[in-house]
Parts: structure tokens; sequence; C-alpha cells
């Protein structure tokens, strides 16, 4: 539900991939190659007192670029992390104030998910098959979409429980007055494994 | 209002993983890595002594393994390479979730395949007459199977509990559908 960015992840996780593969493929083949051994261990050794040369004070300017590099890349990273997870709401609706006569509202008006949270959570906590109730809202394509995620008592059916809390839903969508778009979750927890199944069927 | 497109994302999004767990760790492994290049190349150029070592030496290093045996290149190389397949392999996976949805018009629902495979053992054993621990069942992406271990000396009615099983199924709407297999295991339990 969350906006998360999940091409981005799989990029990540995919160019850290394809460098360790050709990197480590490269190592692996060129070692076991002969001749490429040679010749590449041969230009390492050339390499070798320019390289060591150029960083130990030489050139101090490329150590400056690699910190700076180094920098930047650790913001890149970090703007990459926190951006996980984000999309929730806390409000569930709004209604601006219209103009003019026909208009409902003088003001504007501000619905919070705390309430779709109370109202639904009270009328779903009757239904014996159903262990908890957690309803959150999120943002997703400009819309607000409210998530219902219900723990079931084990060996319930499904399709009872959906029934259930589509009834919960209609009820809700009444005294709303609107439909807001709905997600349901039914799934089997941790507090399902440990309760008991039900016994009426 | 309602749009089947948000409900067709919620629940592409929701049956997927997201890989942001994998994602994370290579990330504050990178910054690690780059967090430790960056002191080093800044202590080196105050010419102040390095953490663990200084650029100069971890380049003059790099540059030495070139001539290390050919053995420990290889498997080094060689384990590096089988990283990176995972990795690229965990990229490209569709990591399914073990979910499967169902739209109506109003609302889109994800049901966990742990709960259709206890609801489904719950009707197993009540159309079989058999206790509910001799019913074990597994869901995968297309195909429920239900195994049964019959009491010892009974016979276990299979034909009613396939048939039980059947008609559940096809009260789902869910998205990828099941199908149902029964099966008998060779041994019995003692009642």
């Amino acid at each position: 539900m969350t906006s998360t960015n999940r091409f981005l992840n799989r990029l990540l996780v995919f160019v850290v991939g394809l460098v360790l593969l050709l990197a480590g493929g490269a190592v692996a083949a060129g070692a076991l190659l002969a001749d490429v051994k040679k010749n590449v261990s041969q230009s390492a050794k050339d390499a070798t007192q320019p390289t060591s040369d150029a960083l130990s004070g030489g050139q101090p300017w490329i150590l400056w670029v690699t910190a700076v590099a180094a920098l930047v890349l650790i913001l890149l990273l970090l703007w990459f992390i926190f951006r996980q997870g984000r999309g929730r709401t806390n409000t569930l609706l709004e209604v601006a104030g219209g103009e003019g006569k026909g208009s409902p509202t003088g003001g504007t008006l501000t619905i919070d998910a705390k309430v779709a949270e109370q109202v639904l959570e009270e009328s779903l906590a009757r239904d014996p098959s159903i262990v908890s109730v957690d309803v959150s809202a999120f943002e997703v394509k400009k819309e607000n979409v409210l998530r219902i995620t219900a723990q079931t008592r084990r060996g319930v059916s499904p399709i009872e429980v959906r029934r259930s809390i589509d009834r919960a839903v209609a009820d809700w969508d009444a005294l709303l007055g609107t439909a807001t778009p709905v997600v349901i979750q039914i799934t089997g927890g941790l507090r399902s494994q440990l309760t008991g199944t039900s016994r009426v069927v | 209002m309602t749009t089947p497109g948000l409900y067709r994302r919620v629940v592409r999004r929701e049956t997927h993983s997201s890989r942001s767990g994998i994602a994370i760790v290579l990330a504050v492994l990178l910054i690690l890595v780059f967090a430790w290049i960056g002191v080093e190349a800044v202590l080196a150029a105050l010419k102040q002594p390095a953490l663990l070592a200084s650029p100069k030496d971890a380049a003059v290093t790099i540059l030495d393994a070139a001539s290390a045996p050919v053995g420990l290149l290889t498997a080094a190389g060689a384990v590096v390479a089988v990283i990176g397949i995972i990795l690229i392999i965990v990229a490209l996976a569709p990591g399914r979730r073990g979910r499967r949805s169902a739209s109506s018009d109003r609302t889109a629902a994800l049901v966990d395949d742990r709960v259709i495979a206890q609801s489904i053992a719950g009707t197993a054993s009540y159309a079989g007459d058999i206790e509910p621990d001799q019913v074990k069942v597994t869901v995968g992406k297309r195909s429920v199977d239900v195994d049964v271990t019959r009491t010892s000396g009974r016979t276990a009615d299979l034909r009613s509990i396939q048939e039980a099983v059947d008609d559940e199924l096809s009260s789902y709407d869910y998205s990828p559908s099941l199908r149902g297999k029964v099966r008998l295991s060779k041994e019995g339990t003692v009642a």
C-alpha cells in the first residue's frame, strides 16, 4: 500500500548483483586463463609505482574528489532508504467548502481516518470469526484508500469473513454518505495461530 | 470514484514483495563502504594516520592481488560472482507473497494462502469425519494438495472429501485460481 518505488529497489539490487557478477567473473576467468593472468599481473605491477605515488601526496586532489564522491553517494543512499514505506495518511476524506447557493457546506470538512477505524473496528469486533481488526488509510494515486486488515480465527472460511467485512463497509458507506476505495486483507497472523479453531460450523 | 485501475495497482503491489528489505541492507552496506573510503581519503589528504589502511596501501594491495595464486583468485572470483547471480535473480524474480486477490465492485480483497489452507483443512476433516490433525493442506501457486491420513482399520471417504474441497474451491473467486487434489497417505494413525 505504500508508495515505495519498487523499480528503484529492484534496480539497486540488480546493479549491485551485476557489478559483483562481472567483477567476480572477470577475476575467476582471468585467473584461469594463463595468458590473461600474466598480462594483467604484469601491468598491475607496472601500475603499482605510479598509483602509490599519486595517492601518497603527489596528487592530493584525487583524495578530495574521492571523499566528495563518497559523500554524494552516501547522501543518495540515505535518501533512498528514507523514502521507503511512505504513503500512510491520517486524513480519509476532505470536502472543500463550495461557493454559491447550492453548496452543501460553508467550510472545509475533513474526516480523519481514525473515524473509519473506530467505526469499522467496533462493528467487526462482534464477528466471532475475526480475532482482531486493523484499519489504516493510505494515499495511492492521489486517492485516499482505506485498508482493513482482519486476522481470522483458524479454519474460518475467507469467503464468510469477506462477506461480513463487506457488510461493515456498506454500513460505513451509508454513514459517510460517500464511498472511498477500500482494500481488505484477510490474514492468519500470529494471534490466529494462538487462538483455537472455530468450533461452530 | 473508485477506479478498477487503483485496485489493480494495490493488488499487484500487495501480492508481490517490494524487495525493500534487501535493498535497504545493500544500501546500508554501500553507505558503510563509501563512508570508510571517504574517511580514509580525507585522513590521507590531511596526512593523518589511517583508520584501517590508507588509500595508497589499499590500491597497492589490490594491484598485488593480481599476481596471487590461481586457485585463490578463481575461488574468490567465483564466490563473488555467485553472490552477484543470487542478487540478480532476486531483482528479477516476481517475489510472490503467498496471497491471492478477489475484487468486487466495491472493495478489493487479499487473502493469505494460509487462511485458505486452514479453511480447506476444516472442510475436509468435516466432510471425511476425521480428526483435524489428520488432514494436511498445502497451497501452491495454482493447486491445493490435501493429504489425508486415515485412521487404522477404517476407510476414509476420499470421494466426499474431494467433493467438499471442490465445492469450497468453486465458491472462491480468487486469482490465481486453485485446483484441489486429495491424496490418502499410506500409513494410518491409531485412533
